[in-house]
């Protein structure tokens, strides 16, 4: 399988505060194309900051994150914003879906951002509400949505782009077990339908369950990964 | 409202159906700045039209009773007014003049300073000798007599002088006034003329300096050679046409000093000028401060999308898209507050401009400077052009400060806020 993420001896310290933290410190790791993983870990561990490194929303202090051998810590802001739009989908814990765009909006905004034509838009969008399952609520705003649909919806909005692998920053937190299982089925039929990646990073005992390989982070280091059969 | 929402919503751009319904999520605060813009262009666009329409009514007094659109004198004569300084052979220039198909009319002037006085008391004029019939196609005082005739009468000095003259003289029709002046040689002369006609314009300076007789009798108290004049006036076709057509003429008769009414009287062209360049500073005052209320509403908007920006920058929207979606939204605001603003100064324009404001109670201070008692607003489309211009570049240059504010945001950090 080919490598899609790789990190060298990457370390994020931040030294805002009297106390210096080392968020990630010195991590190693690759995930290869189509992946199903989740990165675990206490509250504090370096999930998020690690999740943040891999997407190119932080930079590191010292390592480089290689993507599909490139290392991008070295890309200007301008050339990572190109680069994080084609390349990363993104999945938030509060589904930060646009409140004034509807669940088709929402949907195919990144593909507005792509330039694509209305045509390319609507077979994609098309494709992927059917993928998630909520047809007939293409054109409600996610104000009148639940929860576990919003997130679906954000799923969708992180696949509509096609990109080489997707983040997940605890995507499960805010839904209960019913919409966390839906949402999860989801996710991995499209990991395996679409090939794409998906990295998670979570303490959701549901999602570490349903992972195919389990990063383990402690005090920003890997203690432990386990790779499921 | 709903036919534009569909509109909008029907749009292919993202940035512009996002913008639009962004204006609407805090519709107390977007109201509140909407009219505030509009309120803020009309009392503007309505003090302008206002001040406009006063000059305009001016300037229109001052070409209709006396200065027309073009005059002609001997070089020499502006300088003091001297009797000497003569246009010759006049008659054949009033006809190569009203060849040109742009000339409405031409009417000669003899004039000179005088006095006029009667048994009560005597007031210095300026003694106007004109051709009844060429002049009142011309200028219009003959439209303005409240007494009297325009020398219908056609019986020899007579005299036509205005209500204010009238009142100082103590003069009523038919009364005498004797008018004495130097002639054409330098020896003191006059006549005793009969009032025919009393007029009144609205320019109150005018009236108290300008008394008419007929040009044949001036020129022969003047002892004026025959043919000759002081001042040529030229009544155009069309008012904008005045600066070619003075340089044509003053090419055509080179000998002579050729002038728009903008020359003749450079406070006509200063108080109108004036008017224009008001009108720029006015509106750029007003939009500069709805521009720091919007600039104002924008931090608030920003400051409460945080999280939302973080989102789609994160997601890859760049600097410029961010800029163009922030831009889009203030440019909105600003343009419906404006449109709205200008709506409502098209209708007060349009009603105020038909039936005009009477504002006589307090005009008469305004009548000594030639202003009209009834103000007519008056606004024109490259005002309106210039004005919507204005609110295009306050929404972008309002823009400017929120998107800094937005572009500072580090996604990952605005997306946990």
């Amino acid at each position: 399988m080919k490598k899609v993420i790789e990190t060298r001896n990457l370390h994020k310290i931040y030294t805002e505060t009297e106390v210096e933290v080392r968020a990630v410190n010195g991590i190693d790791l690759s995930f290869e194309e189509g992946e199903f993983a989740a990165i675990v870990g206490p509250s504090g561990c370096g999930k998020t900051t690690l999740l943040n490194l891999l997407g190119g929303l932080d930079s590191p202090t010292s390592g480089s994150v290689i993507i599909d051998g490139t290392d991008i810590s070295k890309f200007s802001s301008r050339k990572m914003i190109d680069f994080r739009l084609n390349n990363i989908g993104f999945v938030f814990q509060a589904y930060n879906l646009i409140p004034v765009l509807t669940a088709r909006e929402n949907a195919e905004f990144i593909m507005h951002l792509q330039n694509k034509t209305k045509a390319e838009r609507k077979a994609r969008i098309d494709e992927l509400f059917r993928a998630i399952g909520i047809e007939g609520k293409e054109d409600v705003r996610p104000g009148r949505l639940s929860g576990g649909q919003q997130q679906r919806v954000a799923v969708a909005r992180a696949l509509a782009s096609k990109p080489r692998f997707i983040l997940a920053d605890e995507p499960t937190a805010n839904l209960d077990s019913k919409a966390t299982g839906e949402l999860l089925d989801i996710m991995r039929r499209l990991n395996e339908e679409e090939n794409a990646t998906f990295v998670f990073a979570t303490h959701d005992q549901r999602v570490i369950e349903r992972a195919k390989r389990v990063v383990y982070l402690e005090d920003g280091k890997v203690i432990k990964d386990e790779i499921k059969n | 409202m709903n036919v534009i929402r569909r509109k909008i919503n029907n749009l292919n751009s993202i940035n512009i159906k996002m913008a639009w319904r962004n204006i609407w999520r805090n519709k107390l605060r977007s109201s509140v700045v909407i009219m505030a813009v509009t309120v803020g262009l009309f009392g503007g666009l309505a003090s302008t039209g206002i001040m406009k329409g006063m000059v305009m009514d001016m300037v229109q007094n001052a070409l209709e009773n006396q200065t027309s659109h073009i005059q002609i004198h001997n070089k020499k004569f502006p300088a003091n007014n001297d009797v000497v300084f003569l246009i010759d052979s006049t008659r054949k220039i009033i006809k190569e003049i009203v060849a040109d198909p742009g000339v409405k009319a031409v009417s000669q002037r003899t004039k000179t300073f005088g006095m006029a006085s009667t048994a009560a008391t005597g007031v210095g004029v300026m003694i106007n000798g004109v051709e009844p019939e060429a002049e009142k196609k011309v200028t219009k005082i003959y439209d303005k007599i409240t007494e009297g005739s325009y020398f219908d009468s056609g019986r020899k000095n007579r005299v036509v002088i205005s209500e204010k003259l009238a009142k100082k003289l103590n003069v009523h029709l038919k009364s005498k006034i004797v008018v004495t002046f130097q002639d054409y040689d330098g020896n003191l002369t006059g006549a005793s003329f009969k009032v025919e006609g009393i007029y009144k314009t609205q320019n109150t300076m005018f009236d108290g300096q300008n008394l008419f007789v007929r040009k044949a009798e001036l020129d022969q108290l003047l002892d004026l050679p025959q043919g000759t004049a002081h001042e040529i006036a030229v009544l155009l076709e069309d008012y904008n046409e005045t600066s070619p057509a003075v340089e044509k003429m003053q090419q055509q008769f080179p000998e002579y000093l050729v002038e728009g009414w903008y020359d003749i009287d450079p406070y006509l062209r200063l108080t109108s000028s004036l008017t224009d360049f008001m009108l720029f500073i006015f509106m750029g005052v007003i939009m500069l401060a709805l521009g720091f209320a919007i600039v104002n509403t924008m931090l608030m908007v920003i400051l409460e999308r945080t999280k939302e920006l973080g989102m789609i920058m994160a997601i890859g929207m760049n600097r410029y898209k961010v800029f163009k979606m922030i831009m889009y939204e203030t440019t909105m605001l600003a343009i419906v507050g404006g449109a709205l603003g200008i709506l409502v100064s098209v209708v007060f324009t349009w009603y105020y401009g038909k039936e005009g404001i009477d504002i006589s109670m307090v005009a008469k201070g305004f009548a000594s400077l030639g202003y009209s008692s009834v103000m007519h607003p008056v606004l024109e489309l490259s005002d309106y052009m210039e004005v919507i211009a204005m609110v295009m570049l306050t929404g972008i240059v309002a823009s400017i400060f929120p998107t800094v504010r937005a572009l500072k945001m580090k996604p990952a950090e605005a997306i946990r806020e």
